[in-house]
């Protein structure tokens, strides 16, 4: 079991920096996951971890060891891919006992360590099958079980679950974090979906063309996101965002109603600065559906152009000062394309970003 | 409509079969024929003269069959499995490489595109022991002052016709096995990586799996026209001197065209497409088995 | 730290090992061949020369003047060699490709009884050896005609050459989805017009290696040539080339001469669709 450290990492290919130097720092037995938007990085700085590319500068340690130059072999992980990689020439017992068969280990230990794993991952009846004959989800649990027999100081994931159906995912996922209990030990995980990414992590590390966006427990980047991209990234629906100004204890939307400055920011902003507003569906609400609400509010009136029920709430999307916003209404009612409500934005649950660097003002 | 319309696969085919028919089916059944006559190219009358199996008994006694025979599957299988173990060499090395591998295929192609007569007036000239570039070499370099004779020794004669045959065919198994990795999928490899495999064994039992069948198909290929070693050799040494270099081929041609014995010629012939058959076949044979140990059957 | 050292140096050890083993084997892939062409430059003393002459010295352009003008050593007619040699075969080459075409597409498209059975049995008659060949065929063609024409010779190459196209184009014809023709044919073509419009134009890499493979093979024949032609009217380059040796020298000037003419066009044409020709192998082989 170990920790793993990463520190101003830089990935070149040629003349473009696709990594810019990165730090990083992943407990032992810490569940991280890495998300991100495709080609922001998070695959390479897996890759470089796993030895897979090599590091164009800075240093990464695993345990107390630095690995910069060592092939995967020496570095004590496993890894499971996005494709699975299973050996197609090989059945599942030869699959999962691959590594320990060459490590050279008694047979006796191979057989315990493959059993083991076939029935954590109850594999148990696919044993003398090849990869060929098995499906998406079984292929899967193959590819973790190769993982867990070498018990590795870290586990590695290159979106393990991307290319699986989505019911058989939210199965896969919880599978996973079960897995992460039993066997205890330090796992990186990449993925693009930040649902697996909130559901799984211990902590989240969001990145963006190279860079950390912000690190965080799944709820920390939730209610706390650092700059706009979080805000817009993690949380379903997306955090609506509408730009405007501060003037007197007042943030007027542009082109849209005033709001009373939430108390949060007070100090934390001058009179004239632009800055942009950010709210979740989750705290517009229509009145006489909303959650109570405890703190300060503010109050206007929007028209809504679609709805979509959900049962328990019914999601609006209306306009405000010329821009889409997405609203949640409780105990639904059939709401008409077009019609005028009165919402209630809950202050204390509000976000202000600088209009320029897009950081959050808190 | 009562008139008969034959099948569209039919009438795509025929073209082929006639052309194979007339070319290669009837010439093959004329000198089946032959062989049981001791039919003579000076004497067209001893054609219809039926003899039997006499000229198969006679290549059976023969010692110059059974020698040619024997140099010729030790040829075959000495040179094509050299041929694969430089070719699989060659391409692991060019597959290794990331600029510049375009040039690098080509140049691999280039004796690919020299006809075996070629070859066999190149590499005669090289190994010539007068004014060959190997012998000048050797002796330019002080490593022998004496010239070496590599066309007269039964043996260095063969080791010369060895080294002809490979380099004008290792590339064909060098490219075919560079497109076999090509087609290796990276994740496996890369898994075998991590699952703390050296570079040796990740080849050993990743690569060289998916690459067999590549393999296999080179062989079979090879074996389809391994015959083409017949120009390298005639040219080279004609199964001379004193028939230490004798192939199956050479004894052949030279009973045919040179001594004009069709008959006992065509009787050996038939042995030589026998053994080029069973070549073929068990390559073929391999080839699928191979394939379906990846699952690429079908 | 120090584990890390001793695995760059190690690396870096691997990358130069691997470039002097490149090397090596590319030099002894090229040196026959440059040989070859320099000695085309080089009159027969300086080859013959002993103590060797390594460095080139007097290059010239005497043994292509003799060559081409016809006189000289020999007077070897190589213009008409290489004429012979075009005409033969690029129609065979033509030929080849239109019969295995067809049936390439036959064995790709339709099912039929015995499709296994006849594949093989006309891959099998690659396999006979040219030797074995040539003297029935000798026979045949003496007595209808062919003998020493170019006729003949096309015949024989384009059934040497229709196995293997076969074999190629089947190969490509099956990469083409079947449903891409289907749609052409719904969308108002006749099978004819859906073949050319549409499967033909997605497998013309594969043509294009079979065509290649085909006039290679064509190109360089000698053991079957050499018993069918006997005059200047249809002998072919590789057989030319046995006309600069005599009872006991060769003219070795001349003959290099000779096999730069011959490697140029195999080499143009190779260098043109160098891509098709591995993926035409692939193809072909693999996957089919």
């Amino acid at each position: 079991m170990a920790q793993v450290q990463l520190q101003n990492v830089v990935k070149k290919y040629g003349a473009v920096e696709v990594v810019h130097g990165i730090n990083l720092e992943i407990a032992d037995n810490e569940f991280v996951v890495l998300v991100g938007p495709s080609g922001c990085g998070k695959s390479t700085t897996l890759r470089m971890i796993a030895g897979l590319e090599a590091i164009s500068g800075g240093d990464i340690s695993i345990g107390d060891r630095v690995v910069n130059d060592l092939p995967p072999r020496h570095r004590n992980i496993s890894m499971v891919f996005q494709n699975y990689a299973l050996y197609p020439h090989m059945t599942v017992r030869e699959n999962l006992g691959f590594s320990l068969q060459i490590a050279k280990r008694p047979q006796a230990e191979i057989d315990k360590a493959v059993d083991e794993a076939a029935q954590i991952l109850s594999l148990a009846e696919y044993m003398d099958r090849k990869p060929g004959a098995l499906s998406g989800g079984q292929r899967q649990r193959v590819a973790m079980g190769r993982a867990i027999v070498r018990h590795p100081e870290v586990f590695l994931f290159d979106e393990p679950l991307s290319n699986l159906d989505a019911k058989l995912r939210t199965q896969m996922r919880t599978e996973i974090k079960k897995l992460h209990q039993k066997v205890k030990s330090t796992i990186v995980y990449v993925t693009h979906d930040q649902v697996e990414a909130m559901t799984l992590a211990d902590r989240i590390v969001i990145m963006r063309d190279g860079h950390i966006e912000q690190v965080g427990t799944p709820l920390e980047v939730f209610e706390t996101p650092a700059n706009t991209f979080v805000a817009t990234f993690i949380g379903s629906p997306p955090m609506n965002l509408l730009s405007g100004q501060i003037a007197g204890g007042e943030v007027a939307i542009d082109g849209g109603p005033k709001v009373t400055l939430p108390d949060q920011f007070a100090g934390k902003v001058q009179d004239g600065q632009k800055v942009i507003l950010g709210f979740r569906a989750d705290n517009l609400m229509p009145e006489g559906h909303a959650m109570p609400m405890e703190g300060a509010s503010a109050e206007f009136e929007m028209v809504v152009n679609l709805s979509e029920p959900l049962g328990t709430e019914t999601l609006l999307f209306g306009s405000l000062a010329g821009k889409e916003v997405q609203a949640k209404m409780l105990n639904p009612r059939p709401v008409a394309d077009g019609e005028r409500l009165q919402f209630q934005l809950d202050l204390t649950r509000c976000h202000l970003f600088d209009a320029e660097t897009q950081q959050s003002l808190r | 409509m009562s008139r008969f319309r034959p099948p569209a696969w039919f009438v795509l085919l025929l073209p082929a079969i006639i052309i194979l028919a007339a070319v290669v089916l009837i010439p093959l059944i004329l000198s089946f024929y032959s062989s049981f006559t001791p039919y003579k190219l000076t004497r067209p009358e001893t054609l219809y003269k039926w003899i039997g199996t006499f000229n198969y008994e006679k290549a059976m006694k023969s010692v110059h069959f059974w020698s040619a025979f024997g140099r010729t599957v030790l040829l075959l299988t000495v040179a094509l499995n050299l041929e694969m173990l430089l070719g699989l060499g060659l391409a692991l090395l060019v597959n290794k490489v990331t600029y510049g591998q375009r040039a690098l295929r080509t140049i691999m192609m280039f004796p690919m595109m020299f006809s075996p007569v070629l070859v066999g007036f190149q590499f005669k000239f090289i190994f010539n022991d007068n004014v060959g570039l190997v012998n000048n070499a050797l002796q330019s370099l002080g490593l022998t002052d004496r010239a070496i004779p590599w066309l007269v020794d039964g043996q260095l004669a063969f080791f010369s016709i060895v080294v002809a045959e490979m380099w004008s065919s290792t590339a064909v198994f060098a490219i075919l096995i560079l497109a076999g990795l090509f087609a290796v999928p990276r994740d496996p490899i890369e898994a075998a990586k991590v699952d703390g495999c050296t570079p040796w064994q990740s080849f050993r039992h990743i690569t060289l799996p998916y690459v067999m069948p590549f393999i296999y198909i080179a062989l079979a290929i090879r074996s389809l026209d391994v015959a083409r070693a017949y120009d390298i050799v005639q040219i080279m040494t004609n199964g001379g001197p004193a028939r230490r270099t004798e192939l199956l081929w050479t004894l052949i041609g030279r009973t045919g065209y040179v001594d004009a014995k069709m008959g006992y010629a065509n009787a050996m012939g038939y042995i030589s497409i026998f053994l080029a058959i069973i070549f073929t076949v068990y390559f073929f044979r391999k080839l699928n088995a191979a394939r379906s140990e990846l699952g690429m059957a079908g | 730290m120090n584990e890390n050292l001793q695995h760059r140096i190690r690396a870096r050890l691997l990358k130069l090992a691997h470039f002097v083993a490149l090397f090596i084997a590319m030099a002894i892939i090229c040196v026959p061949g440059l040989w070859v062409v320099l000695n085309s430059f080089r009159p027969t003393v300086d080859i013959m020369a002993k103590p060797p002459v390594w460095i080139p010295r007097g290059l010239n352009l005497d043994n292509y003047r003799a060559m081409f003008g016809a006189v000289g050593e020999g007077g070897v007619p190589v213009l008409q060699y290489f004429t012979n040699s075009l005409i033969i075969s690029v129609t065979s080459t033509f030929i080849a490709i239109l019969v295995g075409m067809a049936g390439g597409y036959a064995f790709a498209r339709y099912r039929f009884k015995g499709k296994a059975a006849i594949f093989i049995g006309l891959m099998l008659t690659r396999a006979v050896p040219g030797v074995s060949l040539s003297l029935p065929l000798f026979i045949v063609m003496a007595k209808t005609g062919l003998i020493d024409t170019h006729m003949g010779l096309i015949l024989v190459y384009v059934a040497l050459n229709v196995p293997f196209t076969i074999w190629l184009i089947d190969g490509f014809f099956r990469q083409v989805p079947i449903d891409l023709a289907e749609a052409a044919e719904i969308d108002g073509c006749t099978r004819w017009q859906a073949f050319w419009k549409v499967e033909f134009p997605v497998a013309r890499a594969g043509v294009a290696s079979a065509g290649i493979f085909a006039f290679l093979t064509s190109w360089n024949e000698y053991a079957l040539a050499s018993q069918l032609t006997r005059s200047t009217f249809s002998k072919t380059m590789p057989v030319g080339l046995r006309d600069f040796t005599s009872e006991f020298t060769i003219n070795w000037g001349g003959m290099c001469a000779l096999a730069v003419l011959m490697i140029i066009p195999a080499l143009i044409l190779t260098f043109i669709v160098q891509k098709h020709l591995i993926a035409g192998l692939t193809f072909g082989g693999v996957k089919g």
